[in-house]
C-alpha cells in the first residue's frame, strides 16, 4: 500500500514522496523495511534507466564539504543537471540526537528547483548504514537526478563505506594541516580519484604546497583504477575558485568511465561485493538464531577445558 | 589590620555555625570568586585604585564633574511603525524630559530592503520605523532641530543610505552637515556575532566601516563615527567578562582600520563611543563599566595618542532586555530600576531603561513613560548626581574592577593570538562562546539553579492583562508603498542611475568614499534598497553559517530526573517509530534574534531529537520546502520581531499547498498572549512564551508528535 503510494510518487517526481521514501528506508523497524524493499522492487521494475553519476565526496569536518558541495551542487543544477546530495551528519554520541546544520549551507541548492539536499543523522555507525545509503541513491535515481553526491565526515571506516557505492570519489583537504603532513590517511588517498585542497582564498600558498605533497606521495603509491591517476586540484568553495576545473575534471573523469563499459564494470562489482556483505551480516544473524543451542554448549565445553577448538568448531558445524 | 581580620573571621564562623568560611564565597558565571569580606589588603597589591575622574587612565569617570555638573543623558531607543508616527511619539517624549534622541529602524531598513521587497512582508513597520529614502527622514525629524537635538540611529548594515538620508534630512531642513551631533551604531563585527542585520561579507563591511569614519573624521566634527557595543553580545547570553574583552577587542580592530587609511589616531579615536548592557549582577556591572575604561585606556597607549580624549572611554548604556520576563510584569519596573542605578554608579554617558512590557511587545505609551521616569527619579528625587563615582575606593569595588579587567585582557589577548577580533569571527569563534554561555546559563534557569522571580520561582496564579502596543505592517506597508512610488515618479531616473553605477563603481574599484557617493544618491532620492543593492551587485549578500555547540544544555542537567525521564520518552518514540523525533527549527523574515532558535535547538537534541536547523531570513514558501524535504515530523517557528501573524500562516498555507499538512507547526518567542488564539485558529499545535523551560517546550512537541503518529 504505502510503498506502492511512494512509488507512484516518486515516478511522478514528487518531492514529499521522494522524502517519505527516504525516511522510510532509513528507518529501523522491520515493517518499514519490508515495506522499503517492496519500495525499491517496484521502482526497479517502472523506472526508466540512465545515465547518472555517483559522487563521493570526503574530508574532516569543518574541510568544507557542504560549502563545495553548494557551489558544484549549483553549477550542475545551472547547468540543468538534476542534481541531490545526501549528507550524512555525526549524531552526538551521548544523546542520541543530532543537529542538521547543512541545510543552511547549502541553502540555494535545497531551494534550486533542479536541486534536493537531503541530510541524514549518522544512526549507531556503520552497521546498515551501507545498504541504506545504496538503496537511498537508487530512490533518487528513480526519481531522475542524475547528479547523486553522498558526503561523510572523514572518519572510521565511512569513507571505504562510501567508496564502495559511487563511481567517483572526491576527497576535500585543509591546506594547513602543517607538521603533521603525514597525519593524511594514506587510505584515503589510494581511494582518491580527485583531492581538492580547500580554501585557497586564505593560504594559497600552504594549498600549494599541500598539492605538490599529495602529488608527490602519488608518486610513490599504487592507485587501484587502472587508466586514471589522481587528479590533485587547489581552491576554494567560497571563492568557486578551481571549481570550473574541477567540473571539467568530472567530466574527463565521466569518458574515462564510459570506456571499456568501465562504469557498469564497477557497478556490478559493487552490487556483488554488497550482496555478499550484507548476505554475511544476515547469514551471520540466522546462524547465531538457529545454532544458538549448541553454541553455547560447545562453548561451554571449551572453557572447561573438555574439548579442543577444532573440536567445538565441529559440533557447532555438526549439530543441530 | 591582620589581627582584627582573623577576629572577624572567628565571629563570622560562629554566626555561620561552621568550622569554613567555604560556603560564603561565590563564583560568578565570569569564572570570578566573590569572597564574603574585602579589606584595605585587598587592594595593596593593584595599581591604579587611588586615581582621579577624568585623568588617566579613567576609571572613576571620563569627566572631572561628572554627574554634579551634568546628568547623564536619558537617550530613550524608539521607533516604530510610520516616520509620522514616530515622529509625533519622539517630540511627545522630549516635551515629557528626554533629552537625546536614539532611532530604532525597523527590519527591513536593517537589512537594506525597500518596503515593497518580497522579503519583508511581515516586517515592515514591526520592530522599528520604515524608512526607504530621504523623504521619510525627513518626516521623521520634522519639527526637530537637528542643529540642537543629539540623534543616536542604530544602523550598522543599511548604514550608508541612513546615514545619507540623515545628512540630506539636515541639509534640507537648512542643517550644515558639521553641525550635526550624535552617533552612528555602525559596528558591523558584532553585527556578524550577535545582532544578524549584516548584509554584505565581512571585506565589504569593514571597508564601509572604515569609510564612515574616515568621511565623520573630515566632515562631522560633534558626530561618533561608531557605537562599539558590547550590548548585544551581553544580550544574546554572553556574561560580563565575555561582553567586556569582545567589545574592547573589536575597537582595537576599528583603529587598526582607520589607521591603515591613513589616518592619525588623534584625528578619529576621540569620536569612538561605546555601548555596554546592564544586567542584573549589580557589582558586577558597576565594575564593568570601570573596567572598561581602564582596559581602553591601557590598550589605545599603543596607537600613541596625543589627545587625552583618544584614549578615553565613553558609553552609552541599556539596562537588560533579556533580564525582563513576561511573567508578572511589573517586576520589571523594579528590575529596571536596580540595572539603571549600577550603570549611573559605574559611570555611563547616557541610558536606556527598558520598559515593563519588554517581552510582550515594543512599549506602550504609559510604559514607556514609566521607563523614562525611572531615569528622571533617579536625577532629581534621589540625589544620585551629587557626587562623582561613589564607589570609588570601596575595597571590594576596586578589587572587582580589577578582577574583572584581568580576565577580559585574557580573551583580548586569546583573540589577538587568533590574529585579531575579525579573524576569529571569521572562524566563528566568538559566537560559538557566546552560544555556549548563553546555553549555560538555560540550563541553569530551566533546572532552578538561578532565581528568576515569577518564572521559575515565586509565581503568580493569575496574570493581569496589560495593554499592548500593536502595529499593523499592512497598513504601514501600503502606506511606505505608495510614498516610493510617488518618490520613484518625480525623480530624475537617469541621474539616479548614475549615482547608483557610481558606487558600484568604487566597491569594484575599491576607490572614493562609498558615504559620499550615498548622500549624492540619495540627494536624488534613490532609496535604501537601491543603494544596499547596487553595493551587493558586486560582493553579495552575505550568508551566515551555523555552528551550533552540542552537550552545554544537558550538562547543565547531570542526575536531573525530569530530564533522564524525557530522553526515555525520546528513545521510546524511536523504538516505536524506526527513527527520532525530528523538528525543523525555522526563521523567517528578517528576524535576527537566534539566541532562543539555537538554544531550543541544542536543547532538544540534547534530549534526542534530531534537529534541522534552517538559516536566519528564510520565506515561509522556503521553510516548507526544506522542511518536507528533511522529512520532519515538525517545524519550530521562533519568531521575536513581531512578524508572526503575517509569517505563520504563510508558512501553514504553505505546508497544505504542498500536500504536508501532517507537519505540526510550533510556534515560540515573543508572542502576546492575545495572539495565541489567532494563531491556533490558523492551525498552530502549541506555543511557547519567553520563560517556558526548554525541557517543558520538548515534552509538549513530543508528545503531540506521538498524539499526530496515532490518528
Ligand atoms: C536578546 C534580545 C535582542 C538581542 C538578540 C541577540 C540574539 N542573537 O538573539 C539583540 C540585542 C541583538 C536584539 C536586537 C534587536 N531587538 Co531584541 N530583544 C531581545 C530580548 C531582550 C530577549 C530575547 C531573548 O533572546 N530571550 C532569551 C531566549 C532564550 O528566549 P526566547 O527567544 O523567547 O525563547 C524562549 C521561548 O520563547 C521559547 N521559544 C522560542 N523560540 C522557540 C522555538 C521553538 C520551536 C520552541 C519549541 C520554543 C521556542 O523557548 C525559549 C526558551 O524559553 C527581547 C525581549 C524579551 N525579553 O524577550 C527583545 C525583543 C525581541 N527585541 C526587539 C527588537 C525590536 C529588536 C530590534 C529589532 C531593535 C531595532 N529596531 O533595532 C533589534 C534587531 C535584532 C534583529 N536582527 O532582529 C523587540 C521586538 C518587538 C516586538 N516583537 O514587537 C523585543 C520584544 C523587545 C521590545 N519589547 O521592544 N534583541
Ligand atoms: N575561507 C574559506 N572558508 C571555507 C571554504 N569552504 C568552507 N569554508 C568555511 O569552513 C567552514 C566549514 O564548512 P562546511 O562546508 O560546513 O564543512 P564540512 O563540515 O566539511 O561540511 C564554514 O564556516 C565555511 O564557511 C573556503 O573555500 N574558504
Ligand atoms: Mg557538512
Amino acid at each position: 500500500m504505502l510503498a506502492q503510494e511512494l512509488a507512484l510518487g516518486i515516478l511522478s517526481q514528487n518531492r514529499r514522496s521522494l522524502a517519505r521514501a527516504i525516511t522510510l528506508v532509513e528507518s529501523s523497524l522491520p515493517k518499514h523495511r519490508q515495506a522499503a524493499t517492496e519500495l525499491i522492487r517496484i521502482l526497479k521494475s517502472q523506472a526508466s534507466p540512465r545515465e547518472t553519476l555517483r559522487i563521493g565526496v570526503s574530508g574532516v569536518p569543518g574541510v568544507g564539504k557542504s560549502t563545495f558541495l553548494e557551489t558544484v551542487g549549483l553549477a550542475m543544477a545551472n547547468a540543468n543537471h538534476k542534481v541531490c546530495v545526501l549528507a550524512v551528519d555525526p549524531s552526538s554520541q551521548i544523546s542520541g540526537g543530532s543537529i542538521l546544520g547543512d541545510k543552511t549551507r547549502m541553502q540555494k541548492l535545497s531551494l534550486h528547483p533542479n536541486g534536493f539536499v537531503r541530510p541524514s543523522p549518522a544512526r549507531d555507525t556503520l552497521g546498515g548504514t551501507a545498504l541504506r545509503s545504496r538503496e537511498v541513491i537508487s530512490l533518487c535515481e528513480a526519481f531522475g537526478f542524475d547528479r547523486i553526491f553522498v558526503e561523510t565526515v572523514g572518519v572510521g571506516q565511512s569513507e571505504t563505506t562510501v567508496y564502495s557505492m559511487v563511481d567517483v570519489f572526491l576527497v576535500l583537504l585543509l591546506p594547513n594541516a602543517g607538521d603533521d603532513l603525514q597525519g593524511i590517511k594514506k587510505g584515503i588517498m589510494e581511494l582518491a580519484d580527485f583531492i581538492f585542497v580547500n580554501k585557497s582564498d586564505l593560504d594559497p600558498h600552504a594549498c600549494n604546497r599541500m598539492a605538490k605533497y599529495c602529488e608527490s606521495v602519488y608518486e610513490l603509491i599504487h592507485t587501484p583504477r587502472e587508466g586514471w591517476k589522481p587528479r590533485v586540484m587547489t581552491g576554494s568553495s567560497l571563492s568557486s575558485e578551481g571549481v570550473d576545473e574541477l567540473l571539467r575534471g568530472l567530466m574527463q573523469f565521466e569518458q574515462f568511465l564510459l570506456q571499456n563499459s568501465y562504469k557498469e564494470t564497477v557497478r556490478r562489482t559493487q552490487k556483488q561485493d554488497a550482496f555478499l556483505q550484507e548476505l554475511k551480516i544476515v547469514a551471520w544473524d540466522q546462524f547465531l538464531k538457529t545454532k544458538n543451542n549448541v553454541i553455547n554448549k560447545a562453548s561451554s565445553s571449551l572453557i572447561e577445558d573438555k574439548i579442543s577448538v577444532a573440536d567445538a568448531l565441529w559440533q557447532v558445524i555438526e549439530g543441530e | 589590620m591582620d589581627n582584627s581580620y582573623q577576629e572577624w573571621k572567628k565571629l563570622a564562623k560562629k554566626e555561620i555555625r561552621q568550622e569554613e568560611l567555604d560556603s560564603l564565597f561565590w563564583d560568578t558565571p565570569e569564572g570570578i570568586r566573590i569572597k564574603p569580606l574585602y579589606t584595605a589588603q585587598d587592594l595593596s597589591e593593584l595599581t591604579y585604585t587611588d586615581t582621579m575622574p577624568g585623568l588617566f587612565p579613567y576609571i572613576r569617570g571620563p569627566r572631572a564633574t561628572m554627574y554634579v555638573n551634568k546628568p547623564w543623558t536619558i537617550r530613550q531607543y524608539a521607533g516604530f511603525s510610520t516616520a509620522e508616527e514616530s515622529n509625533v511619539f519622539y517630540k511627545k517624549n522630549l516635551e515629557m524630559g528626554q533629552k537625546g534622541l536614539s532611532v530604532a529602524f525597523d527590519l527591513a531598513t536593517h537589512r537594506g530592503y525597500d518596503s515593497d521587497h518580497e522579503r519583508v512582508m511581515g516586517d515592515v513597520g514591526k520592530a522599528g520605523v520604515a524608512i526607504d529614502s530621504v523623504e521619510d527622514m525627513k518626516i521623521l525629524f520634522s519639527g526637530i532641530p537637528l542643529d540642537k537635538m543629539s540623534v543616536s540611529m542604530t544602523m550598522n548594515g543599511a548604514v550608508l543610505p541612513v546615514l545619507a538620508a540623515f545628512i540630506v534630512a539636515a541639509e534640507e531642513q537648512g542643517v550644515a552637515v558639521e553641525q550635526l551631533s550624535g552617533t552612528i551604531q555602525n559596528d558591523v563585527l558584532k553585527e556578524f556575532m550577535v545582532r544578524n542585520t549584516y548584509i554584505y561579507p565581512p571585506q565589504t563591511s569593514m571597508r564601509i566601516v572604515g569609510d564612515i569614519i574616515a568621511y565623520t573624521a573630515k566632515n562631522m566634527p560633534r558626530f561618533n563615527s561608531i557605537s562599539i557595543s558590547g550590548y548585544h553580545m551581553y544580550e544574546a547570553g554572553a556574561d560580563s567578562v565575555h561582553e567586556l574583552a569582545f567589545t574592547i577587542a573589536d575597537g582595537l580592530e576599528y583603529v587598526k582600520e582607520a589607521l591603515s587609511r591613513g589616518l592619525a589616531v588623534d584625528d578619529f579615536a576621540p569620536r569612538l563611543s561605546f555601548f555596554f548592557a546592564i544586567g542584573m549582577n549589580f557589582y558586577m556591572e558597576i565594575a564593568k563599566l570601570r573596567a572598561a575604561r581602564l582596559l581602553w585606556a591601557e590598550m589605545m597607549a599603543q596607537f600613541e595618542p596625543k589627545n587625552p580624549q583618544s584614549s578615553m572611554l565613553r558609553t552609552h548604556c541599556q539596562t537588560s532586555g533579556w533580564s525582563l520576563t513576561e511573567q508578572d510584569p511589573y517586576n520589571n519596573l523594579i528590575r529596571t530600576t536596580v540595572e539603571a542605578m549600577a550603570a549611573v554608579l559605574g559611570g555611563t554617558q547616557s541610558l536606556h531603561t527598558n520598559a515593563m512590557d519588554e517581552a510582550i511587545a515594543l512599549p506602550s505609551e504609559n510604559s514607556s513613560r514609566w521607563a523614562r521616569n525611572t531615569q528622571i527619579i533617579l536625577q532629581e528625587e534621589a540625589q544620585i548626581c551629587r557626587v562623582v563615582d561613589p564607589f570609588g575606593g570601596s575595597y571590594f569595588m576596586e578589587s572587582l574592577t580589577h578582577s574583572l579587567a584581568h580576565e577580559a585582557r585574557k580573551v583580548i589577548l586569546e583573540m589577538q593570538n587568533l590574529g585579531g577580533m575579525a579573524k576569529a569571527i571569521e572562524l566563528g569563534i566568538p559566537k560559538m562562546c557566546i552560544e555556549k554561555c548563553a546555553a549555560e546559563r538555560q540550563a541553569r534557569i530551566d533546572s532552578g539553579k538561578d532565581t528568576i522571580v515569577g518564572v521559575n520561582r515565586y509565581q503568580v496564579d493569575k496574570e493581569d492583562e496589560i495593554e499592548t502596543l500593536e502595529v499593523d505592517n499592512s497598513r504601514v506597508r501600503e502606506q511606505q508603498i505608495q510614498r516610493l512610488q510617488a518618490i520613484r515618479k518625480s525623480r530624475s531616473e537617469a541621474d539616479v542611475k548614475e549615482a547608483l553605477n557610481a558606487i558600484t563603481q568604487a566597491v569594484k574599484d575599491n576607490q572614493g568614499n562609498l558615504l559620499d557617493l550615498a548622500v549624492k544618491a540619495m540627494r536624488l532620492r534613490a532609496t535604501v534598497g537601491e543603494v544596499s543593492e547596487a553595493i551587493a551587485l558586486v560582493c553579495g549578500r552575505y550568508e551566515a553559517k551555523n555552528n551550533l555547540i552540542s552537550g552545554v544544555y544537558a550538562k547543565g542537567f547531570l542526575g536531573d530526573q525530569e530530564f533522564m525521564d524525557i530522553k526515555q520518552s525520546v528513545c521510546d518514540f524511536n523504538q516505536i517509530h524506526g527513527r527520532n523525533p525530528r523538528i525543523y527549527i525555522a526563521k523567517m523574515g528578517q528576524d535576527g534574534h537566534d539566541r532562543g532558535a539555537k538554544i531550543v535547538a541544542t536543547g532538544f537534541s540534547d534530549l534526542g531529537f534530531d534537529v534541522d536547523i534552517g538559516p536566519l531570513f528564510q520565506t515561509p514558501e522556503e521553510v516548507a520546502q526544506m522542511a518536507l524535504e528533511a522529512d520532519v515530523h515538525a517545524i519550530g517557528v521562533s519568531s521575536l520581531a513581531a512578524g508572526h501573524k503575517t509569517l505563520v500562516p504563510r508558512l501553514i498555507e504553505c505546508l497544505n499547498a504542498l500536500g504536508a499538512s501532517e507537519i505540526l507547526v510550533f510556534v515560540g518567542g515573543v508572542i502576546p498572549r492575545s495572539d495565541y488564539e489567532f494563531l491556533r485558529q490558523k492551525g498552530v499545535a502549541s506555543i511557547f512564551g519567553p520563560g517556558t523551560p526548554v525541557i517543558q517546550c520538548a515534552k509538549e512537541v513530543l508528545k503531540l508528535i506521538e498524539a499526530k503518529g496515532k490518528d
